[in-house]
């Protein structure tokens, strides 16, 4: 079998692999109240490396996603009080908001998408720093616990913020599968030319997918600040390179066109079994992000279409 | 008929004129801002993102880009830190070996960068982000966050020694920008930069080794992160892995700011000192009139996409991504 064929099925095969290995080093990994502690831990991570698909599946990348966190974490604090619930749509409208920014930089003023993200990202900064007075906040606690309490409650053994992951994974694989939406952000990860030379207005497509991309990433961001019962301008620092780690070892190349976000699931979960391994192996707090950071290089590599890249810059 | 004011020569000067009027305004508002003392303090705070910047300006003459800044920054400072202590801990014993020892590191690290974007064909903006995510975990490693301190006064003096109002490393650096403008300008290494990014195919084409010109480009920037790691090792005496921290958007804006397109082929390094003066002018400036510096990130961010914009040629591009 060659290496094509079995290319799309590896993130699966790694991560029963890594299981296998975590699994067989220490019998306590395995059992389900462990297993189901390690993916509610991981949830705002994955909600971020799901809208991240979205800007990675065009071909493009997003690296204001921490940034954006950051600046919810901060207004899900402020505005809680005043707005209650409500401040959950604030949030998403402000990540949303921003998100359409950076895409409409992207395609209407033709900027690339790694310095639009990164100029959204410094303006998310400013931003954060502004609202928070440059000081970590704390939440009501009461507050949180009547109005967020739920997200960060358990039934039985299964913590809440799994089934806001499962929601809104399922909702993204629903706009990815069975809308227009996804058909042509698939076509324009497939080939841009081609799909604006068939009629599609590209760049609207393009804003769209940033939007979403920015949108998770604020319920992202909220989640975390529920979770921590506060927020701060660089509380979500140290997001954004697991996240991309998390897309690519799914399986959706920079290059775009192919994976999705159930890969994103997959390579959040590879992510959290390569950190619990980490704890169990011994190895210290501090090396993580040279591995993540090993471990992206390797996932690009193997990954990338380079049939699409005429010459690499 | 010929115009006096093209668009080009607009764009080519605009970033020198904006750096003017920045300080005309600030001087405006506040007297203050124009004193040997104030502009004493911009060069200090100019020196060390001047190094990356110029580093960074070869890449992107190439049409490439490097993210890697802050890893190498933070991996240089902290092995200069413990080999300087090791080597003696101070300039007049045999630690000053540490010193072409982290530049020789600099351009490993940029070696290894270069060799993960060319041999394994990922694009330079992935291959150099993860690297610098690898630098960067690789300092917190060593340091496990604890701050090695340089005191020796003699390589202090960098920064506490002044003529004419200027610390010694404002010299080095201007130093430094010399060399960096003498390999663009009159070494085949410098043209060859920018063949690769006025059009690659036809700098392969007509027999130019990209692959080799692209990795000796990083390589070079590399040498340059290290010097920036000297310097800001020398600015505060403390050599910690977060040294690196904030340089990665600070420099790409200065560069892009200072008329250096993204798409390669033009500019160079002395459109980068404009534009890093521009950025830390603006920096002082604001607080010079009261503004809170938070206000920084959203300014530049504004700036870097209004440079590239201004230095886009749209008729040239298809496809953005």
């Amino acid at each position: 079998m060659d290496f094509q064929r079995l290319k799309p099925h590896l993130p699966w095969i790694t991560l029963l692999i890594l299981v296998a290995i975590v699994g067989t080093a220490d019998d306590t990994f395995l059992k389900p109240a462990n297993l189901l502690n390690l993916m509610g831990d991981i949830v705002p991570l994955f909600i971020m490396a799901l809208g991240l698909t979205f800007a990675i599946y065009i071909g493009g990348i997003d690296l204001s996603a921490q940034s954006m966190a950051n600046l919810i974490t901060v207004v899900a604090t402020i505005y809680l009080g005043s707005l209650g619930g409500w401040v959950a749509l604030l949030c998403v409208a402000v990540g949303a908001g921003l998100g359409t920014l950076s895409g409409y930089i992207t395609t209407k003023l033709m900027v690339p998408s790694f310095i639009s993200t990164l100029a959204t990202g410094g303006i998310a900064i400013s931003l954060s720093q502004y609202l928070s007075g440059q000081r970590a906040l704390n939440m009501d606690a009461a507050q949180r616990d009547a109005v967020f309490g739920w997200m960060i409650a358990k039934t039985g053994p299964v913590p809440h913020e799994l089934f806001i992951a499962a929601v809104l994974l399922a909702i993204a694989l629903f706009v990815e599968r069975r809308t227009t939406l996804g058909r042509v952000l698939k076509a324009v990860g497939a080939g841009e030319p081609a799909a604006r030379a068939s009629g599609i207005d590209v760049a609207r497509y393009k804003i769209l997918a940033f939007a979403i991309s920015g949108g998770l990433a604020a319920i992202a961001g909220l989640i975390f600040s529920v979770k921590l019962s506060g927020g701060a301008p660089a509380i979500a620092n140290g997001f954004l390179l697991p996240a991309i780690v998390a897309v690519l070892v799914g399986g959706t190349p920079l290059t775009g066109g192919v994976g999705g976000v159930l890969n994103t699931a997959i390579g959040t979960m590879i992510v959290a079994v390569i950190r619990t391994s980490m704890l169990y192996f011994d190895i210290e707090a501090t090396a993580q992000q040279m591995v993540f950071g090993l471990v992206l290089i390797v996932a690009i590599a193997v990954t990338i279409d380079r049939a699409k890249l005429r010459t690499v810059k | 008929m010929t115009r006096l004011i093209t668009r080009q020569k607009l764009i080519q000067w605009a970033p020198f004129l904006v750096l003017v009027v920045l300080m005309l305004v600030f001087t405006a508002i506040n007297p203050a801002f124009f004193s040997l003392r104030n502009f004493g303090r911009i060069a200090i705070s100019s020196t060390p993102a001047l190094m990356v910047a110029i580093g960074v300006t070869f890449i992107i003459i190439m049409g490439s880009i490097d993210l890697s800044m802050e890893g190498t920054i933070s991996v240089c400072a902290v092995v200069f830190g413990y080999l300087f202590l090791q080597w003696g801990g101070t300039l007049f014993s045999s630690a000053w070996i540490a010193i072409p020892v982290t530049l020789l590191l600099g351009a490993f690290l940029g070696l290894l960068n270069g060799a993960v974007h060319v041999l394994l064909r990922i694009p330079s903006f992935m291959a150099s982000l993860a690297m610098g995510f690898v630098g960067t975990g690789l300092a917190v490693m060593m340091t496990s966050g604890e701050k090695i301190f340089v005191k020796d006064d003699a390589f202090r003096s960098l920064v506490t020694l002044r003529y004419f109002g200027f610390p010694v490393m404002v010299y080095l650096a201007l130093l430094a920008l010399l060399i960096a403008w003498l390999i663009q300008s009159y070494t085949t290494l410098g043209r060859n930069f920018y063949a690769v990014g006025g059009g690659e195919e036809l700098a392969h084409a007509s027999g130019l080794n990209v692959k080799r010109v692209r990795i000796t480009g990083f390589v070079l920037a590399g040498v340059f992160y290290a010097l920036a790691a000297l310097f800001a090792v020398g600015k505060i005496g403390i050599a910690e892995s977060i040294t690196g921290a904030n340089f990665m958007f600070i420099s790409i804006t200065s560069v892009v700011v200072g008329g250096v397109a993204l798409w390669g082929g033009t500019g160079g390094v002395l459109n980068s000192l404009v534009g890093v003066l521009i950025v830390n002018v603006i920096d002082n400036g604001m607080v010079v009139i009261g503004l809170p510096d938070y206000v920084q990130d959203g300014i530049l961010g504004v700036l870097v996409v209004t440079a590239v914009v201004l230095s886009t040629d749209r008729r040239m591009i298809s496809v953005v991504k």
